[in-house]
């Protein structure tokens, strides 16, 4: 019986695959080069795909969390009340440190005036985001948040996930935008070091990131760094504001130039279990534009 | 026909909305399964190649309307990979579920191969044993075990449409 109605459903379609491969190979590419070419156009087909399936994908996240959420509940109940009475003890102490740290903020702060370190994140205007989609292409290091233009997401705007950064607004739509993660390949980051202000270049790598770290370079011959020295983003960079901490270094050593330095960093963030962030909603234009604004009022 | 381009719509379109949202919860060794490329194998073995190269160009357009910045690339990926599963359709049997995993793990390899050297090897980044050892084959693997269950629910939605086409007749 079978064989009977494949036959016929067949007869209606008489078009040779072979034909059909090619011509959709040749279809492919010149859609590679046209979309290439004209990227303006094609991004609004892409902003009214990407706002239909940027609801659903947030509710199907939603309810993976939930069950991510309950198999984590079983497996570590015995943990959890370990952790608790542990946690109960170290609440007290951390009470303590509190109160001489408040004091000591005060002073913080006074000594921030003096310097004009107006930099600091902290004191940005953020918004809070949920990763709803990963890249599909496992290690490509980009997602997806379910904030975008309707809340004043703009692109190249700068994403925090804690106290470090986690990369920049590459696309938006209305109701979603893509992030690109320091850790991606196609990252570069212009960094500083804290301690000494010399410059740097921060890039992702997919091979070391495995390690837990990514590749800095770029460091002038004459800078004196050392293990453990905090990396933030520079002062000169075009895109990410300043003072924003990436990691922090080690293994450093010459590159096979001799003429600059090299080292790995570790970054604040965990990117394997990333799934809410914070973008600054404060493009990098903006913030020199403010700066200057408050230099002249001085 | 109509019918079948609507179930391949909305199917390959939730195939999605789980490989990026649900199964990047549940992704093992940093890897999620690649559920449409078990979409485009499966529909290869069973309608043949033209229907195969038809889920690939969909599957891809949803890749690259969310995660790629010109438009065409994974479409072309996955119609290389419905084209060569499509041969397998000669040998089609509806209790055969051994060659469907087969064709899967190939797949996944081959797509795997491409997006390395489309998107590492002309960045100039030369590790394939790294990238073999580090996503290839747990992707393939993760992909595969998945496909166990995921074929099953695909054969019978082919077999329920096709008596759907019968009652049509």
């Amino acid at each position: 019986m079978k064989p009977k109605i494949k036959n016929k459903v067949r007869k209606k379609i008489v078009v040779n695959p072979k034909i059909v491969f090619w011509g959709l190979t040749v279809f492919c590419v010149i859609l590679i080069i046209v979309s290439y070419r004209f990227s303006d156009t094609f991004s609004s087909i892409k902003n009214v795909i990407g706002s239909i399936v940027a609801p659903m994908q947030k509710g199907i996240n939603d309810f993976g969390d939930y069950l991510e959420d309950k198999v984590d509940h079983f497996s570590d109940m015995d943990k959890l009340i370990e952790e608790n009475n542990a946690l109960k003890a170290q609440i007290d102490d951390l009470k303590n440190t509190n109160q001489i740290l408040n004091q000591e903020k005060y002073e913080l702060s006074y000594y921030r005036d003096l310097y004009e370190l107006d930099g600091l994140y902290d004191q940005y205007k953020k918004v809070a985001a949920k990763v709803i989609s990963k890249d599909p292409n496992s290690y490509s290091g980009e997602f997806i948040i379910d904030k975008g233009e309707n809340d004043g997401i703009l692109k190249d705007m700068n994403v925090l996930a804690g106290n470090g950064l986690v990369g920049i607004i590459t696309e938006t739509g209305s109701n979603w935008a893509r992030v690109r993660t320091i850790i991606d390949d196609a990252s570069k980051v212009s960094g500083m070091f804290l301690k000494t202000s010399d410059t740097c270049i921060v890039t992702g790598d997919l091979e070391l990131i495995d390690k837990g770290y990514i590749n800095v370079s770029q460091i002038s011959l004459n800078a004196q760094i050392y293990d453990n020295y905090e990396v933030v983003t520079s002062y000169i960079s075009d895109k990410y504001l300043p003072g924003i901490l990436i990691g922090y270094v080690s293994d450093i050593g010459v590159d096979s130039t001799k003429l600059t330095q090299q080292c790995r960093l570790t970054p604040v963030v965990d990117f394997q279990h990333i799934d809410a962030v914070l973008i600054i909603t404060q493009l990098r234009e903006q913030y020199d534009g403010i700066s200057e604004v408050f230099k002249s009022d001085n | 026909m109509i019918i079948r381009g609507i179930v391949l719509l909305f199917g390959s379109f939730i195939l999605y909305v789980l490989q990026t949202g649900l199964f990047s919860s549940f992704s093992l060794a940093g890897v999620v399964p690649d559920l449409l490329m078990i979409l485009v194998v499966s529909v290869g073995f069973m309608r043949g190649r033209t229907k195969a190269m038809l889920a690939g160009l969909l599957c891809g357009f949803y890749i690259d309307c969310c995660y790629s910045s010109v438009i065409g690339i994974f479409p072309l990926f996955y119609i290389i990979v419905g084209n060569l599963s499509g041969f397998a359709h000669k040998i089609y049997d509806d209790d055969d579920h051994m060659t469907p995993l087969l064709l899967t793990a190939a797949g996944e390899f081959l797509y795997n191969l491409m997006y390395f050297v489309v998107f590492y090897l002309l960045q100039g980044k030369t590790n394939l044993t790294f990238y073999i050892y580090r996503i290839m084959i747990p992707r393939v693997v993760y992909t595969v075990l998945v496909s166990i269950i995921l074929y099953k629910i695909l054969k019978y939605t082919n077999l329920f449409l096709l008596r759907f086409d019968r009652d049509a007749e």
